[in-house]
């Protein structure tokens, strides 16, 4: 067997031993994964500025109109 | 020739068994879980500030904080900005101006970039004299760096042209651990919130699920049809997304090991180069190479708004750590800021 045949039979010995590993996953149900999406959106969406809005005052990019005494 | 065919039949049956597992927990699908959520109303966010100042295209940006940010060109400088005030901190010229990609640290002490050098080259922004030099270049890659992400101070990932990913120790300059096992070119990278792990997106269609400290393949996801150029947690670290050349973007949940749902209109045509996520992730802004940057509702996977104002291709986003803001970054060479 040349050196081009054993690289190939060394990854796919690797790509096996890979496979093997992730079949060993413990896998959670959709619906317990979906809700726990659901529910971090839900208990976040008041402190998400880009999905709130925000007011003039308080946004740090927006130029505050001031007056200089000349 | 034995062992190959061995080697064949039992991958196929692996992915067959995974495929039955993946199948297995799926007692309900996202959309039926959220079809009593209503959509996120319209999103209209306006360009706040424009950072004119580069010269060339920019390949990337990334906050260090939620004021200062670090943006790469191929004009050969790295830039940090003052956002608020749109002040260039610094502007720093490097040996190589084939850059793709620029990280801040997050104590604000470094920032990072690199491109077709295959070279991370770190720069320390608090020497002692004031100026900005470099502080290590790690050389290993054989193929060009794509996206760099810092830990802290003393430990680096990268992703390279080469298919791996490397964990670095940056006073050392050595390869602590290299994350093989993509086919293609890896595009992108993403650490999670925690840590303790990082995700990789590449050019063999695949997102990886790796463990930081023992190296470790954990999830792999497939599903896009061509390559992935952007990735991204979920803020929770529960969830990851994706965008690829195949014009959409995937949320794929870490516990149940699957795809959970695809961000796509048959009106868009055009590869995503770049995304990120809202604070709370109900928003995922994605970056497209039709010059716009379309706003999705995560939950509903409905277009709620679009960034347009670029005159090229966007070529990277980000959104501040404390979600105030995003930045976009294109080939017209300016960055703007939106909320």
């Amino acid at each position: 067997m040349d050196a081009y045949c054993s690289n190939n039979v060394l990854q796919a010995r690797r790509a096996v031993e890979q496979l093997r590993l992730e079949t060993e996953l413990q896998r959670v149900k959709i619906s317990a994964a979906a809700a726990q999406l659901v529910q971090y959106c839900q208990d976040h969406r008041r402190a998400d500025p880009l999905l709130t809005g925000i007011a003039a005052s308080s946004n740090p990019f927006r130029d505050k109109k001031t007056c200089v005494l000349l | 020739m034995g062992e190959m065919e061995q080697l064949r039949k039992e991958a196929e049956s692996l992915k067959d068994e995974i495929t039955a597992a993946r199948k297995a927990v799926q007692d309900l699908t996202l959309q039926d879980h959220v079809a009593g959520t209503a959509v996120v109303g319209r999103v209209q966010l306006k360009t706040r500030k424009t950072l004119r100042g580069h010269l060339s295209k920019i390949y990337a940006v990334h906050w260090g904080d939620s004021k200062l940010c670090v943006s790469a060109s191929q004009d050969g400088k790295l830039i940090v900005w003052d956002s608020y005030t749109t002040n260039k901190v610094h502007a720093i010229p490097l040996k190589s101006s084939w850059v793709m990609t620029c990280a801040y640290a997050p104590s604000g002490n470094m920032v990072a970039c690199g491109g077709l050098d295959n070279m991370c080259s770190i720069y320390n922004l608090k020497g002692k004299d004031g100026n900005v030099k470099v502080m290590r270049e790690l050389a290993a890659h054989t193929g060009y760096l794509s996206c760099c992400r810092f830990l802290n101070d003393n430990e680096i990932i990268t992703s390279s042209g080469d298919c791996t990913c490397v964990l670095w120790d940056i006073e050392t300059g050595s390869q602590k651990t290299v994350f093989a096992g993509h086919l293609g070119d890896c595009m992108s990278l993403g650490v999670a919130p925690d840590f303790n792990t990082f995700i990789s997106g590449a050019c063999d269609f695949t997102a990886k699920l790796w463990d930081i400290r023992d190296g470790q393949c954990r999830q792999t996801f497939g599903g896009h049809e061509s390559d992935i150029n952007a990735i991204g947690f979920f803020p929770n670290g529960n969830a990851v997304i994706t965008g690829s050349d195949d014009a959409s973007c995937k949320l794929y949940d870490l516990r149940s090991d699957q795809e959970l749902i695809t961000y796509q209109d048959s009106g868009i045509m055009c590869g995503v180069t770049s995304l990120a996520p809202s604070l709370s992730g109900r928003l995922i802004l994605a970056g497209y190479d039709d010059f716009n940057c379309n706003i999705w509702d995560s939950l509903k996977a409905e277009r709620v708004g679009v960034l347009s104002g670029h005159d090229n291709r966007v070529s990277c986003i980000g959104v501040t750590p404390d979600g105030m803001a995003c930045c976009t970054g294109s080939w017209d060479s300016f960055l703007k800021i939106w909320n």
